[in-house]
C-alpha cells in the first residue's frame, strides 16, 4: 500500500455502471454522517484546529477538481459565475447567490443557501462550513490562477438562514 | 413579587402593545428580574425579558428592511429574525443582480425566490432577446454598404457605422458629438456654404421631417467633397423627437457611370444617324431634316432646294477595281462635295452611290449653279482608282404644299432624265 494517496477525478468511478439502479445521488443525511464522523474522529486524533485546516484543504482540492471537470473555465467571469450557480443547483449542492462584487479588487460576498453541510443544523456558537470555504477558494483559484482567501462570516449554525462567505484574492 | 403580580404586569404591557403597537421604544419588560425573590420565577422573568429584547430587535430589523436598508444587522441568537435574515439575503442578492443587469450582465438567473425568480428571469429573457436584436442590428450597420449616422435632435453625432467613417476618413472619436451640418453636410455641390437656417438636413433633423437628397455633397476629413445620396428619418423617444438616422451613399462611381452612359448614348445616336462608310449623315437623319426644313419653308414662305445625284456607272468601278476601291471613291467623293457646299447645306448619303444635298435659302437658279459646280469639281477630280468619274444630277425646288415624297420624287425624276439624257449633267424639275 502506498503511503500517500493523490486524488484523481477518475477515482470517483463510473456511477452509471456501478450504480445502475440507485443512480448517482444519495441523501444529504449520508453526506453529513460522513462529514461529521470524520470531524469527530479527526478532532480527537489531530485536534480541532488541525481538523478544520484539513477540511479546508480537502475542500480546496474538491473545488479545483470540480472546476476542472464540471465547470467551463473558458467563459468570461460573469458567464462563469452564472455557470457555477447553475451547476451547484443542478447537482443539488446549494443555491449560490452573489451579494456584492468588486471585480477590480477581486472581492466578493456570496451566500450559499440550502447547502450540504449546515442547513437545518441546530444553532452552535461557531460556523461549520470549513469544507465549503476550501471548496469555493479552490474554484476561484483554479479559474483565475490566483490565490484566494475565503472566510465564512455567517452560517446557519450561527443563527443565520444562509451561509455567507467573504471571498478575497490574496495580494501577492 | 408573586407570580400573580408578575402576570398582571406582563398582561398590562401586552395589552398596551396590542393597542398602540410597539412604537419606537418597543416592548419594555415590566419587571426587573433582579427584584424577583423566587429563583424559579426570576429565571422565567429573565428568559421572558430576553424574548422581549429579541422581539424588539426583530421589529426594528423588519422595519429597516421594509425601508430598504440592507446594511441593518440582527444578532445571531435572535430566533425571531432568522426568516428575516433569509429575506435580507435575498434582497441583497437581488440588488446585486439588478446592478449586474445595469452593467450589461444578462447571464445571471435567480433561483428559488418564488415570484421574484419568475419575474426576474422573464425580464432577463426579454433583455437577452433585445440584446440579440441589437447585435443583429449592429451586424447590419457594420456590413451595410452605406454610411450611417445617428444624431440627436441638435444634429450631434451619437453613432456612426464603419462605412461612414471609411467614406469620410474619420475615427469615431474625431466626430463624436460634432454637429453633422457644421462639419459634414455644410455646402452645396458648387461649394456654396449653407447660410444659417438654410441647411435643409439640419432643418429636417430639428423639425422631425424626412429628408432626401440625391445630389448632395459631404465634406471629408481631408476637406475634399464626395457626391452623396443622403436620406434622413426622424427617431422618437416616448413620442418626443430624439434625433434622426441619416444614411448616405458615395455616388462618385454612379456619376461617372452616368457620364459614361451619356457619352455612349450620344455616340449611339450619332452612329444611328451617320453613314458608317463616309461619315456624312445617313438617310434616316436626312428624312428628319427634310421634314423640318419643309415645315420651316412652308411656315416662313422661304425657298428650299434639293439635289439628288449618283455616280455614273459605279457598278463598273466595283466590278473592275473591287469594292474596296469603290468604297474609297465614295469616301473621297463625299469629302470633295462637303468642301464645296455651304455649312447650312445638308449633305447625306441616300443609299448605294446616291446622295442628296438639301439647300435652304437657295432657289432654282442657285441650286442649278451649285449642282453644275459640283458636277464640274468631280469631273475634274482625279480619283486614284478608277481615275475619273462623273455624276448625274436631278434638282428641284420646294413648291407651296409639297410633301417630303413629292419633293423627292420631283428631284428623282429630274435625275432619271439626266441619266436618260447621257449622264454627267444636271436636269431640273
Amino acid at each position: 500500500m502506498k503511503d500517500v494517496y493523490n486524488f484523481n477525478w477518475d477515482d470517483l468511478g463510473d456511477l452509471s455502471e456501478g450504480r445502475p439502479n440507485l443512480g448517482g445521488e444519495t441523501s444529504v443525511l449520508v453526506y453529513r454522517l460522513m462529514q461529521f464522523t470524520f470531524k469527530d474522529i479527526f478532532s480527537k486524533e489531530l485536534g480541532k484546529k488541525k481538523t478544520l485546516e484539513l477540511f479546508v484543504k480537502a475542500g480546496n482540492i474538491a473545488g479545483k477538481e470540480f472546476c476542472i471537470n464540471i465547470l467551463d473555465t473558458s467563459l468570461q467571469f460573469n458567464d462563469f459565475i452564472a455557470d457555477l450557480k447553475e451547476k451547484l443547483v443542478a447537482l443539488k449542492i446549494g443555491i449560490l447567490r452573489i451579494e456584492k462584487s468588486d471585480d477590480e479588487k477581486r472581492q466578493y460576498t456570496m451566500t450559499v443557501s440550502e447547502d450540504l453541510d449546515c442547513s437545518g443544523l441546530p444553532i452552535f456558537d461557531e460556523s461549520v462550513c470549513d469544507y465549503d470555504e476550501g471548496f469555493i477558494a479552490g474554484i476561484f483559484e483554479e479559474y483565475t490562477g490566483e490565490k484566494y482567501n475565503v472566510n465564512e462570516v455567517d452560517c446557519w449554525a450561527t443563527g443565520d438562514r444562509t451561509c455567507r462567505f467573504e471571498v478575497k484574492q490574496v495580494e501577492n | 413579587m408573586d407570580s400573580h403580580l408578575i402576570l398582571e404586569k406582563i398582561d398590562s404591557c401586552l395589552k398596551d402593545a396590542k393597542k398602540h403597537g410597539l412604537q419606537k421604544k418597543g416592548l419594555t419588560f415590566p419587571i426587573d428580574p433582579a427584584l424577583v425573590e423566587d429563583d424559579e420565577l426570576r429565571d422565567i422573568c429573565s428568559r421572558l425579558a430576553s424574548f422581549f429584547d429579541m422581539l424588539n430587535e426583530a421589529f426594528h430589523y423588519s422595519e429597516q428592511l421594509a425601508q430598504g436598508n440592507l446594511q441593518v444587522n440582527a444578532s445571531r441568537a435572535n430566533i425571531f429574525t432568522m426568516s428575516l435574515k433569509g429575506l435580507h439575503a435575498s434582497l441583497t442578492h437581488l440588488t446585486w443582480q439588478v446592478n449586474q443587469v445595469a452593467k450589461g450582465d444578462l447571464n445571471q438567473q435567480v433561483y428559488f425566490l418564488g415570484e421574484f425568480s419568475n419575474s426576474f428571469n422573464d425580464m432577463i429573457d426579454s433583455l437577452r432577446e433585445k440584446q440579440i436584436l441589437e447585435q443583429k442590428l449592429k451586424i447590419i450597420t457594420d456590413v451595410l454598404g452605406e454610411g450611417l449616422f445617428l444624431v440627436d435632435s441638435d444634429g450631434k453625432i451619437i453613432f456612426s457605422n464603419p462605412e461612414a467613417l471609411k467614406l469620410l476618413g474619420y475615427t469615431f472619436n474625431e466626430i463624436e458629438g460634432a454637429l453633422i451640418h457644421i462639419g459634414i453636410f455644410k455646402q452645396l455641390p458648387d461649394g456654396t456654404i449653407f447660410q444659417p437656417g438654410e441647411n435643409p438636413l439640419c432643418n429636417a433633423i430639428q423639425i422631425g421631417n424626412d429628408y432626401n437628397e440625391s445630389n448632395g455633397v459631404f465634406t471629408c476629413k481631408s476637406g475634399f467633397m464626395i457626391p452623396v445620396m443622403v436620406s434622413s428619418r426622424p427617431v422618437y423617444k416616448n413620442d418626443t423627437l430624439d434625433g434622426a438616422v441619416i444614411t448616405f451613399r458615395d455616388i462618385t462611381e454612379q456619376k461617372k457611370n452616368l457620364e459614361t452612359l451619356e457619352t455612349i448614348n450620344r455616340l449611339l445616336e450619332k452612329q444611328a444617324l451617320t453613314d458608317a462608310l463616309t461619315g456624312i449623315h445617313n438617310r434616316m437623319k436626312f428624312d428628319k431634316i427634310l421634314t423640318s426644313e419643309i415645315q420651316r419653308a412652308q411656315r416662313n414662305n422661304s425657298i428650299l432646294s434639293l439635289i439628288i445625284f449618283d455616280i455614273d456607272h459605279f457598278k463598273q468601278v466595283n466590278d473592275t477595281y473591287g469594292h474596296s476601291a469603290g468604297d474609297n471613291v465614295l469616301i473621297r467623293l463625299t469629302r470633295l462635295i462637303t468642301c464645296n457646299i455651304r455649312v447650312i447645306d445638308f449633305f447625306a448619303r441616300w443609299g448605294g452611290e446616291e446622295f442628296v444635298v438639301l439647300s435652304p435659302g437657295t432657289g432654282l437658279d442657285g441650286v442649278i449653279q451649285l449642282a453644275e459646280k459640283l458636277r464640274g469639281k468631280v469631273e475634274g477630280y482625279n480619283f486614284k482608282e478608277p481615275g475619273k468619274i462623273t455624276l448625274s444630277f436631278g434638282v428641284t425646288t420646294f413648291h407651296d404644299g409639297d410633301t417630303d415624297t413629292v419633293l423627292i420624287n420631283r428631284a428623282d425624276n429630274a435625275l432619271y432624265r439626266a441619266k436618260e439624257s447621257g449622264r454627267n449633267q444636271v436636269q431640273y424639275n
